[in-house]
């Protein structure tokens, strides 16, 4: 019945005055989506503060995570259906790299 | 009289690239920043001299990097 778990790459921008060490546990609490639904998490690596090329929200900076995960497509949506709906979220990419 | 002008076209040391990188990733921003200007725009091929492939590639990597407030869009003076 499943659809074949596909290789995701996602960026979350994050608030900037969150705490440092708040954002692996809340990371991992989104990334439950995935892993409910048989996918895995690879490798979540986040960049730390940054300054962003361009104000968002008023934000001079932000806080980089990128996460590599194999999941369903639809989990993935979900994902960043909820990533969207955080109001310390500023931003978020998901990409397949090896498309093309 | 004046010469006329016979311009013969430089060929460029090309793809810059062909040495190593395969795929162009939008999060190397320092590989990507030699292909904008100093105002933020895309670099024109017959300026950078990569493939027509890796053109598109480029340009893609950079727009996605701009949304990721990675590169900017615009940036006035420098």
């Amino acid at each position: 019945m499943s659809t074949p778990l596909r290789h995701y790459e996602v960026m979350v921008i994050l608030d900037p005055n969150l705490e440092e060490r708040t954002i692996a546990p809340s990371l991992d609490a989104f990334l439950s989506v995935v892993k409910k639904d048989g996918g895995t998490v690879e490798k979540v690596d986040i960049w730390g503060k940054r300054r962003l090329a361009y104000e968002i929200d008023k934000h001079g900076e932000g806080i980089y995570a990128v996460i590599d995960l194999q999941a369903e497509p639809s989990a993935v949506l979900e994902l960043d259906r909820q990533l969207n709906l955080n109001e310390s979220v500023l931003r978020t990419k998901v990409l397949r790299p090896e498309e093309r | 009289m004046a010469k006329p002008p016979i311009r013969k076209p430089k060929k460029k040391t090309n793809p810059l690239l062909a040495a190593k990188i395969g795929y162009i990733d939008y999060k190397d921003t320092t590989l990507l920043r030699k292909f904008i200007s100093d105002r933020g725009k895309i670099r024109a091929r017959r300026v950078t001299g990569v493939s027509s492939q890796q053109q598109r590639q480029i340009a893609k990597a950079i727009k996605n990097a701009r949304e990721m407030a990675l590169l900017p869009y615009t940036s006035t003076a420098r």
